[in-house]
């Protein structure tokens, strides 16, 4: 095990369970379930969707505003997790917390914006 | 630790933001949509941060805040926010043209086609960004600064969005000023790579003591001053300026030839006398050459336009000529005869840009013909417009352009840049076509086609800003002691 190449044994093991426990996986279910296809369910898709039509794509605009929107608060949390690791160290304390909240309600006018400009309602 | 923050020093930019804010979320609350209260919101947001920087300035003294405590790193004490005199100036500088520009943004409103609520946050939010610029003393703060000026610009360029010359104007200011965003985050990224510094004051020192690496040192400045040309338009990144003046609202043509640029010098300033001080041999060629090649671009290109903003355009992209020359001249306290242009400039643009407004009400494509026998329609308008005119010419009745003008003479003739001195001059004098070929179609006689629409009355809010300007130009005129000490 030791060695320069012993730390790649380590590699291999993990590469090897990991395929073991996918394919363990599909063959207990291959056992268990019943076997009735349709063509529906033969059908490949993705993510519930079914690959209709060519590479390009449209998607409904709207997605966009609500991509947007999740870009606010993906950022939002760039900021709360190193935040979240310190605000209790000593030295902190309430102040941290504040300024926290602070910078969280400028970027809860983003969504007070949108649902006031009914971005959230599909129809 | 938790840093200590001095309110007092940050109080401008907070006011801004809180009133950037506020707007937003009076537009969603209140049940009509109402331009004009939004208008006047945002007018106290601006003269509540005016006041504060008056108030610092009465005050006196220096602000420094969000500070690192000396280290290792080298000397200074390492502060991301000082309040100086520089500050102060082009803070001053940015709100008076804030003010300005938002009572322009009231005639331009007042039509009901561009959404007041938003159009007024993105304003209040450029005008954040370029007021917090002066007061920033690491990189990284310059660059968000900056950020924070162009992005909101992009959006209000394309608010007018049933004008298909708007969207166009968005869409390359987008492209031009995102590539030079990139193209200065390489030359920051350097330039800390090689010192592992962020605080300018510290950066020059840490530079000089790298060794060998004049060529990495020389290819990041060159990067850093390329993404400055473009947010200055100066040559060879000018050429968004006449399509993109032209087709964004007038208002917004104002805030991108005073503030935006106006912060981008600032950035510059602060750069170049501060951050790469020890650095001088290096850009201070470059710095030349490059502003002696703004003016005459910019000069020969207007000689040709015919509509109103091009021609606008291009004479700003030749004062940012002129702006440059002082900042070739290595050491010293030259840059002060730059920001004392930048504040003169300031104030008799805007008022071309307040007169130009409310007569691209009645004339859709905004020609220079247009202005043909204003002085018989709307001779208050003309008389202004052509005093802005004379002053940005350097003629005498326009004593504030001249004065500008000398200075920044002065300072490159010392400074030892004759030549300089020699473009610039011979600059000024085609300049002095076009502009006085516009001041002469002011007080001819009028074509007497059909179709000639009367001339509406004055908006109240445009004609303010016209008074405003014409005030304040005067002011310079007759004392520029004010900006000349203030700027020294």
């Amino acid at each position: 095990m030791s060695g320069y190449f012993g730390s790649y044994l380590v590699v291999a093991i993990l590469l090897g369970t990991g395929l073991a426990i996918v394919a363990g996986a599909l063959l207990v279910n291959r056992l268990l379930r019943p076997h009735r296809p349709t063509p529906e369910k033969l059908l490949t898709y993705e993510c519930g969707v079914d690959p209709v039509g060519e590479g390009w794509a449209q998607s409904q605009v709207r997605y966009y505003v609500f991509t947007y929107l999740y870009v606010v608060f993906a950022v939002d949390a760039v900021f709360l997790f190193p935040w979240a690791t310190v605000f209790a160290a000593p030295g902190f304390g309430v102040t941290t917390l504040v300024e926290m909240f602070v910078f969280l309600i400028f970027i809860a006018l983003g969504i007070l914006y949108a649902w006031r400009k009914r971005v959230l309602t599909w129809t | 630790m938790i840093q200590s923050i001095d309110y007092v020093a940050i109080g401008a930019p907070l006011a801004l933001a809180s009133a950037a804010g506020l707007v937003l979320l009076l537009d969603v609350f209140l049940p009509r949509r109402t331009p004009g209260a939004l208008g006047l919101v945002a007018l106290a947001g601006v003269l509540v941060a005016g006041g504060l920087v008056a108030a610092q300035a009465a005050g006196g003294g220096e602000r420094r805040t969000f500070c690192v405590p000396a280290s290792g790193a080298g000397p200074g004490d390492g502060c991301s926010f000082v309040v100086d005199g520089f500050t102060l100036v082009l803070s001053g500088l940015v709100l008076g043209a804030g003010v300005v520009v938002v009572l322009l943004s009231m005639t331009e409103l007042a039509e009901r086609r561009i959404p007041p609520g938003e159009w007024y946050f993105l304003l209040l939010c450029a005008l954040t960004g370029a007021v917090l610029l002066p007061a920033a003393r690491d990189l990284a703060t310059l660059v968000v600064a900056l950020e924070l000026v162009s992005l909101p610009v992009f959006a209000l360029t394309a608010l007018k969005r049933y004008d298909g010359r708007a969207s166009e104007a968005a869409l390359k200011l987008f492209l031009v000023s995102v590539v030079s965003t990139a193209v200065m985050l390489f030359g920051v990224s350097l330039l800390y790579g090689l010192t592992g510094t962020l605080h300018l004051d510290r950066l020059s020192a840490a530079l000089s003591a790298v060794p060998g690496a004049s060529g990495v040192v020389a290819v990041a400045v060159v990067l850093v001053l390329a993404g400055f040309a473009f947010k200055v338009a100066a040559v060879p990144f000018h050429f968004w300026a006449g399509d993109v003046y032209q087709g964004a609202p007038v208002p917004v043509a104002a805030l991108l030839s005073v503030v935006s640029k106006a912060a981008g010098f600032a950035g510059l300033i602060l750069i170049l006398t501060t951050g790469l001080r020890e650095q001088a041999a290096l850009w201070g060629p470059v710095i030349a050459v490059v502003s002696a090649l703004t003016m005459t671009a910019g000069n020969v290109l207007a000689l040709r336009q015919r509509a109103a903003l091009r021609l606008l355009a291009w004479s700003s992209v030749a004062q940012s000529g002129y702006i440059l020359a002082p900042l070739a001249v290595v050491g010293g306290n030259a840059f002060a005869a730059s920001v004392a242009y930048l504040v003169i400039y300031a104030a008799m643009n805007l008022g071309a840009f307040a007169v130009v407004m409310p007569v691209s009400r009645t004339a859709a494509r905004n020609e220079l013909d247009d202005y043909r026998g204003l002085a018989s329609r709307r001779p208050v308008a003309a008389v202004a417009l052509a005093f802005f005119l004379v002053c940005l010419a350097g003629l005498p009745p326009g004593l504030a352009g001249l004065f500008a003008k000398v200075v920044v003479f002065r300072q490159i003739v010392e400074g030892g840049l004759g030549w300089l001195a020699v473009v610039m001059a011979v600059n000024t004098v085609i300049g002095l076509y076009y502009y006085i070929s516009w001041t002469a179609r002011l007080f001819a006689p009028a074509p007497s086609g059909p179709g000639r629409v009367p001339a509406a009355p004055m908006p109240v809010s445009a004609s303010v800003a016209v008074g405003l300007a014409v005030l304040v130009t005067l002011a310079f005129s007759v004392a520029p002691q004010l900006v000349l000490s203030a700027s020294g």
